[in-house]
């Protein structure tokens, strides 16, 4: 059966960040309020030209691609700044009607991240306080954000001049301009480019999105570089990543049945506006680093006293909690050491599989790999754990509790994070008593089939996606007591159980938002205009 | 793992008056066993080892895995409901309605009713209990299973309101229209269990001599149940799992379908009180749940529709079940030296259930 031919994105009204990624060191996030509406329609008339547009970032993303293949190393003095933003449901309200907001899909952004939808992602209720979102510096209950903005260089001068041009300012767009409440820069960690606070490399797995970015069908917006796979079998981009219909991630868009992976829809939208929007999940994540490695000092002492466990580092007990080493090699391919070389290869360093042996990737011709160890999680398993971070939040191919591999592709999301604060150099001496963190930034076309159902149905419970423990990383409950089941490393000896009550992962902030396309923003949003194709 | 005999689900206390009943419910349990070790001498190739085992006959006390390896949970919400459409919430309604005679189409070895006063939900009823054990009581112990609807339905129910002529009639209006006992759905039942078990430990190849592992294709290839529910590839592909890393697997006693938990976090109730005491284990007990119902605690002058999940009212009894996990427990040598040869696939149909012999008239989960 021939493939379902990939829908045209249309990439010149489509914000850049959804699909393609910022990917930039600097990442400056700005939260507004809407003053008045006439003040924001008139900022937002001035700025909308200079929101960065899918096009835009792509052609800038191929073309850093192109100059790091030809010399072998980052491209010097090739600079990009991007802007992009995102409304709540309450600017939706104000800036077009009840009727419209109300109308786009999902409850959870209807909601809004209110103090219940936190205490459904259990997150902690500060000492003395009911609400968990009373002590947040952004988004806390009754004071949520109605414009998200993000700001993105490869250089803070150049960040820092394009977040003047484009932020609100009483002399350019009058004194009713959108007001900021909050803004914090997000950084790459200098010491350790691409890694979270922790240690660890982040941002290895992210879906292939389908779809064209031109006329010709040779185009893909995900470049292919595995042979297609047969009917009824999850196909793949690259090792590793599985490609998932653009609906799943924004609207109007054909997106993925959940029970055979193949296209449906696109679903009807109740205005024409909404089409190429998708919703923009954002959470401040405070990270206790002297406090997680403390842990992992003191449990991997204690754990390498058992049979199973001769010779545990904290490192290796934290590669455990995690699925991968520090540098991003996957302990489905390297179960008892890192492997830095492996994990700087792209097409090995996100080829495994949980459920399955993993077999050498079917290539293109004109592709080959390296020559590593492969993944045998079935027959040798299992290597990582079924509670390992990487596992609750992407069970790859193993079967769930809601279905086979394909609900999964329903349930992925695009992650465009970014580390805040200093890293905390010397984590075992102690907490310095500096905020640090993760910006943690998703898209999507459902809060709740996605960012929600990973974090509390997955990450959040014992058992699901299958049973093994908690997301020791990211997982909350009320109790804040987690449990997780760690494989013996020495094969033949019996699992342990490792629990903490301590979380070293804290929501300090958040929101829920929609990213609209650049006409919606120009058509719609500046202009007040009611949208005449509205249903 | 070896066992002396079987307990009735739930270690329920039913039969605990009779040691005639308590050894004719084990020696049940046991030819449904016997059953899926005499279909793996179909299915194996000649030379291999069953990787599937009854624990009464030829249980061994050779040390099994500790810790999770055993445990099989899914969601308890029919997944034939849901909608692919990102942002769209499930057909709840369809999945609930509550007809005289008609299975209930909640196929998740998890069924309920609702019960309402006016137009406010007062209780939800859960139950996973295999319909079989119900046949059982019925021809075994018809005293007990009236006094078991009388419990848990309504005080009035009569034995012949049960019966359809000299069969027990799990569609009656207790069971059905006015009530769950027990599961209804024709492959919900405990020799469908066990069966999917022993099958699932056979290691299957494609028409290209590929060993089939993902869970739906799995299902599919090996005719032992829906690909469509969570449930069968969930458990097809924890135990096939299991086989291929060379275990020796069986089913934990006591043998049966359990409710694991109910996930409260998006609950609420007005003014953020705590939902305490509104999940009520009915019967069996809490690491063996056979029957809960949602209802407000005694004293409470609420109802379940003051309860909202994620800011939603509660309108149907499926809005719970989304948040119920359900499981079975295997349990697995530690020891893994099996490696038995590929077997071909046999489509989506399963062997005929006559060909078994010992149970005809118990429907697999694959032969519906």
């Amino acid at each position: 059966m021939p493939a379902a031919p990939e829908p045209l994105l249309d990439v010149a009204d489509m914000q850049g960040n959804i699909l393609a990624g910022f990917n930039k060191d600097h990442q400056l996030l700005v939260a507004l309020n809407i003053a008045e509406v006439a003040g924001t329609r008139r900022w937002l008339a001035r700025v909308w030209p200079q929101i960065s547009t899918l096009t835009q970032v792509l052609q800038f993303n191929s073309l850093f691609r192109s100059m790091r293949a030809q010399t072998g190393s980052e491209p010097v003095g090739l600079v990009a700044s991007w802007f992009n933003i995102a409304f709540s449901h309450d600017a939706i309200v104000k800036l077009t009607s009840t009727n419209e907001a109300d109308a786009l899909p999902g409850r959870a952004f209807r909601a809004g991240l209110s103090a219940q939808r936190a205490r459904g992602l259990a997150d902690p209720v500060p000492e003395g306080e009911r609400d968990p979102t009373a002590k947040w510096v952004v988004g806390s209950a009754g004071s949520a954000p109605d414009i998200f903005v993000i700001i993105a260089s490869d250089r803070p001068t150049e960040l820092e001049a394009l977040a003047l041009r484009v932020l609100p300012n009483p002399s350019q767009d009058g004194v009713d301009a959108p007001r900021m409440v909050w803004k914090e820069l997000g950084e790459t960690l200098p010491n350790l480019p691409g890694h979270e606070h922790f240690g660890w490399k982040d941002g290895v797995s992210q879906p292939g999105v389908r779809g064209l970015v031109s006329q010709n069908p040779e185009v893909l917006l995900t470049p292919r570089i595995l042979q297609s796979a047969p009917d009824g079998e999850v196909e793949f981009a690259h090792p590793g990543q599985p490609l998932v219909w653009p609906g799943n991630f924004v609207l109007g868009y054909p997106h993925t049945d959940r029970n055979d992976g193949k296209p449906l829809g696109p679903a009807p939208l109740a205005f024409d506006w909404f089409r190429n929007g998708s919703f923009l999940v954002f959470r401040r994540l405070n990270q206790n680093v002297a406090g997680f490695a403390q842990f992992l000092e003191q449990q991997a002492a204690s754990l390498a006293k058992t049979p199973g466990f001769a010779g545990l580092t904290p490192m290796q007990l934290g590669s455990l909690l995690v699925g991968r080493w520090p540098s991003g090699a996957p302990l489905s391919r390297m179960p008892l050491a890192d492997d830095p070389v492996l994990a700087a290869d792209r097409d090995a360093n996100n080829d495994f599989l949980f459920a399955s042996d993993s077999p050498l990737p079917n290539f293109l011709p004109g592709h080959s790999v390296a020559s590593f160890p492969l993944a045998f999680e079935a027959t040798k398993g299992p290597l990582c754990p079924h509670a390992a971070h990487i596992f609750k939040v992407n069970p790859r191919d193993h079967t769930t509790d809601v279905g086979p591999d394909f609900d999964t592709l329903t349930r992925r999301i695009l992650r465009r994070g970014s580390p805040f604060g200093p890293p905390l150099i010397s984590p075992l001496g102690g907490d310095d008593g500096v905020e640090r963190g993760l910006h943690f930034l998703c898209y999507q076309a459902s809060i709740e089939d996605q960012f929600e159902f990973l974090q509390k149905r997955w990450a959040n419970t014992e058992l699901g996606p299958t049973p093994g423990g908690h997301d020791i990383i990211i997982g909350q409950t009320k109790s804040m007591e987690r449990t997780m089941e760690v494989p013996a490393i020495v094969r033949g000896q019996q699992p342990e159980v490792v629990t903490t009550p301590t979380q070293w992962v804290t929501p300090t902030g958040g929101g829920y938002f929609f990213a609209p396309s650049v006409s919606a923003i120009r058509d719609r949003f500046a202009s007040g205009l009611p949208n005449e194709h509205g249903g | 793992m070896k066992v002396t005999n079987f307990n009735p689900p739930g270690n329920n206390t039913d039969l605990a008056g009779s040691a005639t009943l308590q050894q004719k419910w084990s020696d049940k349990l046991s030819g449904y066993f016997t059953s899926g070790e005499d279909r793996l001498n179909n299915l194996l190739a000649a030379g291999s080892t069953r990787q599937f085992y009854n624990p009464l006959t030829r249980g061994s006390t050779a040390p099994d895995v500790a810790g999770s390896a055993g445990l099989i949970t899914w969601n308890g919400f029919p997944r034939k409901f849901l909608s692919s459409t990102p942002g769209t919430a499930p057909n709840f309604e369809d999945a609930e309605p509550a007809t005289l005679g008609v299975a209930r189409p909640q196929d998740e070895y998890l069924e309920w009713f609702v019960r309402k006063s006016g137009d406010k939900i007062t209780s939800v009823e859960f139950t996973c209990e295999g319909w079989d054990y119900y046949d059982f009581l019925a021809v075994e112990a018809s005293a007990v299973l009236v006094q078991i609807y009388r419990t848990f339905i309504d005080p009035t129910v009569q034995l012949t309101e049960l019966m359809s002529g000299n069969r027990y009639n799990r569609f009656n209006k207790w069971n059905t229209e006015r009530g769950a006992l027990h599961l209804t759905e024709r492959a919900n039942n405990l020799f469908a269990e066990v069966i999917l078990a022993a099958e699932a430990t056979v290691r299957r190849k494609n028409s290209s001599g590929a060993e089939v592992v993902a869970a739906g294709p799995l299902t599919t290839c090996s005719g032992f149940g829906d690909h469509l529910r969570n449930s069968d590839p969930a458990i097809g592909a924890a135990v096939n799992k299991l086989a291929r890393q060379g275990r020796m697997v069986t089913l934990a006693d006591p043998v049966g379908l359990y409710i694991d938990r109910l996930d409260l976090d998006s609950f609420s109730l007005p003014g953020n009180v705590p939902l305490t005491d509104w999940f009520r284990v009915l019967r069996g007990t809490a690491t063996h749940t056979l029957r809960a119902v949602f209802a407000p605690p005694a004293g409470s002058s609420q109802t379940v529709s003051d309860v909202m999940i994620d800011e939603e009212p509660i309108l149907f009894g499926g809005q719970i079940a989304q948040h119920i996990t359900m499981k079975i427990v295997g349990v697995a040598s530690v020891s893994t030296t099996v490696n038995n040869p590929l077997v071909a696939c046999i489509g989506p149909i399963l062997l005929s259930a006559a060909a078994v012999g010992a149970e005809p008239e118990l429907p697999t989960r694959g032969g519906q």
